[in-house]
């Protein structure tokens, strides 16, 4: 089993090192560029009031508000990218490629290969993250004498890596859903709008009074991008949650993968019609 | 205990409404070499995945050295070597990688100077990468693949598919070799010269049905006869017309017949006829096959 996990690894190896230095370009950019606009804020301040730029979850009255509205905003949207191409690749895109039958004729059990696949993703996504997470913090520590702020780049790092549950939890739906839709086109079509519409939807929920109380529907409502969680953290109660979706969707992908017609791609209820 | 080694019964797999196979009922012998024919659609690969547990079947049942393929997959693959029909590797690995790599993946490590010896007979070079190899080299991977655990049982399904003449008479060299070494061999094939060659036995699977399961030699002996008689005088056609009989051929010295019902019959006919010669020629398993398509396609052989 464990080398079966080294090579889901090895697998991985260059899409994590890419992602994890692409996407820290993200946040060295706009955190290294920050004093050099710094003052020019306060003036964007009364466009970024407008609904719009709320409902992208963007405020940027101050170092903090600019922080969680770019770097630890965005960053879990666009790692949610990566969680579901790998999610949905792990299972569904290799039935697709014709290459997880080799796997399944193993002598392994199904169970296992679903769990060392989650777990390379889940250290795939761990790693991504803090190389993303480093990169942030250091750039904050370069510039921390340029800027007014008492975010601190321990604050930075901690409150990246607190987007984990999240991206685990949108990895782990990525998954579950490729072993239990036909195909993997299908599985990253249900998993993107998912990341979308919750992404979008909490957003609009905490604008409009209406909409509040479906709020805890959306997977984005557990997860705080504000300047206030850049220096105290996630709650409890949200990474609690997050982990709870993230266990459940776990063990539908097992479940699912369990009774799956390797190779056929069928739904679930497609799979056994008898003729009389 | 059973002596088979594989064996199913009234197993069944629907893809939503489509039917893959229909109330087979399989036995392959501890030992021998069992060739599963058909053409393309017919079952064959649904079959083999059915028994690698790959997919499940709607209904039936499908053991491995006695024990259920579904519950107890885990200990039936430890000792089997499974080549698959669509064969698709890590094209990114060098061959030699995914050799270590897949023989780390199994229960007992294969000998890795055992697969560097059968890559060495099939003439693969391990250390390209696998996305370079034309079809034929990647099937090689495959065959070593399934080869290199020396396992008690091998599904094949269509190995010598892809590769050159010189390369299949390897691969059946390798296949007459593991089960002399005491494994038994389940390949599918729609190749029969080749299941003619290996085989000690054969099944034929049809629209998802088998509808025969023979010894080699058998098959070829006792569905149908064909025979040339020579006579003083060749009878005239309405003379020998009989059903269950067809005339091949016909000249001056006497016609060739193939006969597939009422032998005792048409022996008296003929023989009244006053016969010189008699020669039995052997009928080829290809043959066999055409005729059992011919029921099927509504031909006119049988």
């Amino acid at each position: 089993m464990f080398r079966l996990f080294l090579q889901e690894l090895r697998f991985r190896r260059i899409a994590i090192i890419g992602w994890g230095l692409g996407l820290c370009f993200f946040p060295v950019v706009y955190v290294g560029l920050y004093p050099s606009f710094a003052d020019q804020m306060a003036g964007f301040q009364e466009i970024l009031d407008l609904a719009f730029y709320q409902a992208m979850g963007i405020s940027m009255g101050s170092f903090e508000d600019y922080m969680a509205s770019t770097v630890t905003n965005l960053v879990p949207l666009i790692l949610c990218i990566f969680a579901v191409a790998n999610g949905t690749g792990t299972l569904a895109g290799e039935e697709d490629e014709g290459r997880l039958e080799l796997i399944v004729t193993l002598p392994t059990p199904r169970w296992q290969i679903v769990a060392v696949k989650a777990a390379a993703l889940v250290l795939a996504l761990l790693i991504i993250l803090s190389i993303v997470a480093a990169g942030a913090a250091l750039t904050l520590q370069v510039i921390s004498s340029q800027i007014d702020t008492n975010v601190t780049p321990k604050n930075v790092f901690f409150s990246l890596l607190g987007a984990l549950p999240l991206v685990l939890a949108v990895g782990m739906i990525s998954l579950f859903l490729g072993a239990f839709s036909p195909s993997r086109r299908v599985a990253s079509v249900i998993s993107a709008v998912v990341v979308l519409v919750s992404y979008l939807g909490n957003n609009l929920s905490g604008l409009i009074e209406s909409l509040e109380k479906i709020g805890p529907l959306f997977l984005f409502h557990y997860y705080k991008a504000t300047g206030e969680a850049l220096k105290k953290g996630q709650s409890f109660e949200n990474l609690l949650a997050l982990s709870i979706i993230t266990l459940v969707a776990f063990g539908l992908a097992m479940f699912f993968f369990q009774r799956r017609n390797i190779t056929v791609g069928a739904w679930p209820w497609q799979r056994a019609v008898i003729q009389s | 205990m059973s002596d088979y080694i594989i064996e199913t019964s009234g197993l069944s797999v629907y893809y939503g409404k489509h039917r893959g196979i229909l109330d087979v009922d399989l036995q392959v012998e501890r030992g021998e070499v069992f060739g599963f024919l058909g053409p393309n659609g017919a079952g064959k690969t649904t079959t083999q995945r059915v028994l690698m547990d790959v997919i499940r079947p709607t209904r039936g049942k499908a053991h491995i050295f006695g024990r259920d393929c579904q519950k107890e997959g885990v200990a039936i693959r430890e000792r089997i070597g499974y080549l698959p029909g669509e064969l698709n590797l890590y094209g990114e690995m060098r061959a030699e990688e995914f050799f270590k790599m897949f023989a780390s993946l199994q229960k007992n490590s294969p000998d890795p100077l055992y697969w560097r010896s059968l890559a060495e007979r099939l003439d693969l070079d391990t250390k390209r990468r696998i996305r370079q190899f034309s079809r034929g080299n990647k099937q090689k991977v495959g065959i070593v693949m399934a080869f290199m655990n020396k396992p008690d049982l091998l599904i094949l399904d269509e190995p010598t598919s892809g590769l050159d003449p010189l390369v299949q008479q390897t691969v059946l060299e390798l296949v007459r070799e593991a089960n002399q070494a005491g494994s038994t061999v389940f390949f599918s094939t729609h190749i029969l010269p080749e299941a003619q060659d290996v085989c000690d036995r054969v099944g034929i699977i049809r629209n998802g049905q088998l509808v025969a399961t023979e010894r080699v030699e058998d098959l070829t002996t006792q569905h149908f006869k064909r025979i040339r008689f020579n006579f003083v005088t060749t009878p005239l056609p309405d003379a020998v017309a009989e059903d269950g009989v067809i005339e091949i051929s016909r000249d001056e010295q006497g016609i060739t017949l193939e006969i597939h019902s009422h032998l005792d019959q048409v022996m008296q006919k003929m023989a009244s006829f006053g016969i010189t010669d008699i020669e039995t020629i052997p009928v080829s398993l290809e043959e066999i096959f055409l005729a059992y398509y011919g029921k099927e396609n509504g031909g006119t052989h049988v």
